[in-house]
């Protein structure tokens, strides 16, 4: 205890150890901060937006206070559905920011609404968000690179290498101290405003946890790989070099690299030719004869099949038939550009393996609910209240009963899920591999250090 | 200082002589340290593999987009005779194409939509973007030749620099050159000179590319020599205060550190942190709430559905009077398609301002986030790359409101067929061929002219760079004084 003691003296009497923690603290609080007020926004524009949808909601309902066809009411009625923060988004915003969080849809086709998107500054979006996880994958490897760099060279520039190597207690256990120290001190600068942003989010003691430990064992990666290399470099030029270079490449070049593959691999413009395809099939509905957009119509929708046929220019029975006629035909392609997506989310995954920073973006994302993953279960939940919707109104508009404001009174309301993410196990078992390895190296290499 | 007794000419081409030999010298010791070639020889790799993986990219982007295009004319052309209207309700889709120099920086292009459906009566949103449909890696950022410049050379500038006068000065070495009577400003200048060109050959491949796209396509050959002369002042900027911290500092390590520290400031840090500080500072309504705002104010015109309606009743009345009879029965046009045609007007309008007024509130949070570009220069070089590139969000925005015009002269053109070729009488039951559809213009993408780019956004960041380099000169004045007087750093 007495020699920790000395060490944390020891570390905290070098003025850049101390003002790198000092930042670094001030840097994570920052983050947090930045990050709960962020999504403290997005909660603000989706109450906004509850208020502005009861107005709109009333105004269309106050036309049928005598009662009106349920076919237009469908068409007039927009429907909320939202996709509230999980507690933890404020560690890592994500897709938040790009992703629409609230979606109106209405009874018509559910393809031409559902890749709506919301009005973003593209530029402060390009610019990504300064939150918790940023500061984790980013910011803190430099500063350990900076509390590390000169771990060896450093005692061996002042001259005191012989000295360490001519103690009675083995040089690695000297080493390893210092380095835990730092490790506790870097994790504490990290973790504390974390905790004190989890706790006034209220998020869970489960997954805040789990965050912490992906913060750990990501930290623990870079002290080993630091370790590692500090004990090979002869000056601490060469260490923040070399330390740095590895930093380029883990955390700059080659996610980036691995982004470009991806994209390039796996093209995702299906949901544009979809969108196309969509388009063509509904409208085709107007140029053909009315009973073979009803055929198609039942083949998925049976329980109709014996109401009173359509007849006439126009019926709201046969509008709608011509737009889930459009869903049914695009299904497959759906189904294609949605397996794209999640080829998508599973290469990066996969990535993951190799690197840590990608790991633990995955681990943060999906506890955080704020990943690509998210945003598809929600277009699910989506796509479920918009089967509710045509189940609600089609029995009026099938069965030709009126709507007023009794049937206004029990429009199905969208119920947003209990948000929250879920553990990305593979990511956390890869990060523990990683951050065993890296220590591994540290650990191997520290134990050859010699004075000369 | 003996050179003082020179005659001036003499004593200039002393000057150019010795800082010409301190300059070969630092690069013979550049060329012979192994960390210095290789992080050289890595970066130049590095932007050579982002050079041509964004080409590939970009021009697979291209071709799809191309592609679609094609594919949504054709459905256009192939549509059978309609009624104007249903045509109106059919829209018609847009891709924004991109320009040959995006490949070099693809901007904001992937957190915008690049497909844009025009229909009558409402304003569709720009779909799929990049970043909608990607994994958490693409906030990593792109391996753009722009991102490589930018973020990365800065870095192995410093590394190749940071020593340059500092370690000799460690060695003694400094003080003995100024002893023998070498002049601080010749050694000083010599190191910038040497430092300036490593920084320029580290960045050639970059500006290479941009000289063959510029030899290739005529369109942007301004395009890419401005951007090339963006990024080689950017970098020949980041040589000389490297330098000139490696002048100004006691040790080497403290230059590494003050230098790396200077790196994650301006490269990492603000360009995150502003933003940020600029959304909370400037509140934007989100999608729906302008939405509803729209048709509210839209309500507030009238309703056309609604025959007593006094917007609507205004306007038949000037309609019957313009054509001199009582009934709308009586009219030689089609009083339904007019009804539309006053309709599509007044939402246009309200859609147009409401753009503009997004636009404004978007411009005042990129405005406090270019507040911060004298302290970070890579946020000057990154609007200036952007707008050459035209990825940057003035063409987004370009692209939009191009996007609305043509929805509009579209949709008019169809409700002029609906009030000229349709007959009021039994009107939802007629349609007219399909060569009047044919006949309708394409959508033409012209991007920002070069000469608002370069007001907008080379000028002021050359600006910026401008400044930089005078602090930069004033400092090197200021350091080799210092050196000439023998002080050392501490």
């Amino acid at each position: 205890m007495k020699t920790l003691q000395l060490e944390l003296r020891l570390a905290l009497h070098s003025r850049l150890a101390a003002g790198a923690l000092i930042l670094l603290l001030l840097l994570t609080a920052l983050a947090v901060w930045s990050g709960l007020h962020a999504i403290s926004n997005q909660r603000d524009a989706l109450a906004r937006i509850a208020a502005v949808q009861r107005d709109d909601v009333a105004a269309v309902a106050e036309k049928y206070r005598d009662g009106g066809e349920a076919g237009y009411a469908a068409y007039s009625t927009p429907h909320l559905t939202v996709n509230p923060p999980a507690p933890l988004a404020f560690a890592a915003i994500g897709q938040r920011d790009v992703q629409p969080y609230a979606l109106r849809v209405r009874l018509l086709g559910l393809h031409s609404q559902l890749y709506e998107s919301e009005s973003i500054n593209p530029e402060l979006a390009a610019a990504g968000r300064f939150d918790f996880a940023f500061v984790l994958v980013y910011l803190a490897p430099l500063f350990v690179i900076a509390l590390m760099h000169d771990l060896v060279a450093g005692e061996r520039e002042a001259g005191r290498l012989r000295l360490v190597d001519s103690l009675p207690v083995p040089g690695a256990r000297l080493w390893r101290r210092r380095i835990a120290l730092r490790y506790g001190l870097v994790l504490a600068a990290l973790l504390l405003p974390f905790a004190f942003g989890a706790a006034g989010a209220d998020a869970g003691l489960g997954a805040t946890v789990l965050v912490a430990l992906g913060a750990a064992l990501y930290l623990a990666f870079w002290f080993g790989v630091a370790a590692a290399v500090a004990a090979l470099v002869r000056t601490s030029a060469a260490g923040a070099a070399v330390l740095l270079a590895v930093f380029v490449v883990l955390t700059l070049v080659l996610p980036t690299f691995v982004n470009g593959a991806i994209g390039r691999a796996v093209p995702v413009s299906k949901g544009a030719e979809l969108a196309l395809a969509q388009r063509q099939e509904v409208h085709n509905g107007w140029d053909l004869p009315k009973g073979e957009t009803m055929t198609k119509f039942f083949r998925t929708n049976p329980a109709w099949r014996d109401t009173a046929p359509v007849t006439g220019r126009f019926h709201w029975k046969w509008y709608y038939a011509m737009h889930q006629a459009g869903d049914d035909a695009v299904a497959g392609r759906a189904g294609d550009y949605r397996a794209a997506l999640t080829a998508r989310e599973d290469w990066t995954r996969r990535s993951g393996w190799l690197l840590p920073s990608v790991a633990v973006q995955v681990l943060l994302h999906r506890l955080a609910d704020t990943d690509l993953e998210s945003q598809l279960a929600y277009q699910d939940r989506i796509a479920a209240f918009h089967t509710v919707l045509r189940r609600f109104y089609y029995p009026y508009i099938f069965n030709d009963r009126p709507f007023g404001p009794a049937e206004f009174a029990q429009l199905p309301a969208y119920a947003a899920g209990a948000g929250g993410g879920g553990v990305a196990v593979t990511a956390l078992g890869a990060l523990g591999i990683l951050a065993f390895a890296g220590l591994a190296a540290g650990a191997f290499r520290l134990r050859r250090v010699r004075a000369l | 200082m003996s050179a003082t007794f020179q005659p001036a000419a003499r004593q200039r081409s002393d000057f150019l002589r010795v800082a010409w030999a301190v300059c070969r010298e630092e690069w013979r010791a550049l060329r012979r340290s192994a960390v210095a070639v290789t992080a050289g020889a890595l970066l130049l790799v590095l932007t050579l593999a982002a050079t041509l993986v964004s080409w590939d990219a970009m021009r697979a982007v291209e071709a799809e987009r191309a592609h679609l295009q094609h594919e949504a004319d054709e459905q256009w052309n192939a549509q059978p005779d309609r009624h104007p209207h249903r045509v109106v309700h059919y829209g018609h889709y847009i891709f924004r194409p991109l320009s040959p120099l995006a490949f070099f920086d693809f901007g904001v292009d992937p957190y915008t939509g690049h497909t844009l459906f025009l229909e009558g009566h409402r304003q569709n949103s720009a779909n799929f973007s990049d970043a909608g449909q990607s994994s958490v890696l693409l906030r990593f950022g792109q391996l753009t030749p722009a991102f490589v410049v930018q973020t990365l050379t800065p870095l192995v500038i410093v590394f190749l620099a940071f020593g340059s006068v500092a370690r000799e000065r460690e060695r003694g070495q400094v003080r003995l050159l100024i002893a023998q009577g070498l002049p601080g400003s010749a050694l000083l200048a010599g190191k910038l000179a040497s430092h300036a060109a490593v920084a320029l050959l580290l960045a050639a491949p970059a500006l290479a590319a941009l000289a063959c796209i510029g030899i290739a396509d005529n369109s942007v050959r301004p395009h890419a020599a401005w951007m090339a002369a963006g990024y080689a002042v950017y970098v020949v900027v980041w040589a000389l205060a490297a330098v000139l911290v490696s002048a100004a500092t006691p040790r080497a390590r403290d230059a590494l550190l003050a230098l790396v520290g200077c790196w994650i400031v301006t490269v990492i840090l603000l360009p995150r942190v502003m933003p940020d500080v600029a959304t909370a500072q400037v509140p934007r309504p989100t999608r729906i709430e302008t939405e509803v705002a729209i048709h509210k104010e839209l309500a507030a015109y009238g309703d056309s559905h609604n025959p007593d309606d006094p917007h609507y009743r205004e306007f038949r009345r000037k309609v019957l009077a313009k054509y001199g009879v009582g009934r709308i029965e009586d009219l030689p046009v089609n009083y339904g398609g007019l009804v539309i045609e006053e309709g599509e007007r007044l939402t246009s309008a309200l859609f147009v301002r409401h753009m503009h007024e997004e636009f404004e509130r978007q411009q005042e949070q990129a405005a406090i986030v270019a507040a911060a570009q004298f302290l970070s220069p890579v946020l000057a070089l990154r609007s200036l790359s952007n707008a050459l590139a035209g990825t940057d969000r003035a063409s987004h925005e370009r692209f939009l409101l191009e996007g609305e015009a043509y929805r509009y002269r579209m949709v008019q053109a169809l409700n002029s067929l609906h009030v000229n070729e349709v007959r009021y009488q039994d009107d939802r039951d007629q349609r007219i061929s399909k060569s009047f559809f044919q006949r309708l213009p394409r959508f033409v993408h012209e991007p920002i002219g070069l000469a608002t780019v370069v007001e907008r956004h080379v000028r002021p960041a050359l600006a910026v760079f401008a400044l930089w380099l005078a602090v930069l000169v004033g400092g090197a004045w200021w350091l080799a004084r210092r050196l000439e007087r023998g002080v050392p750093g501490r």
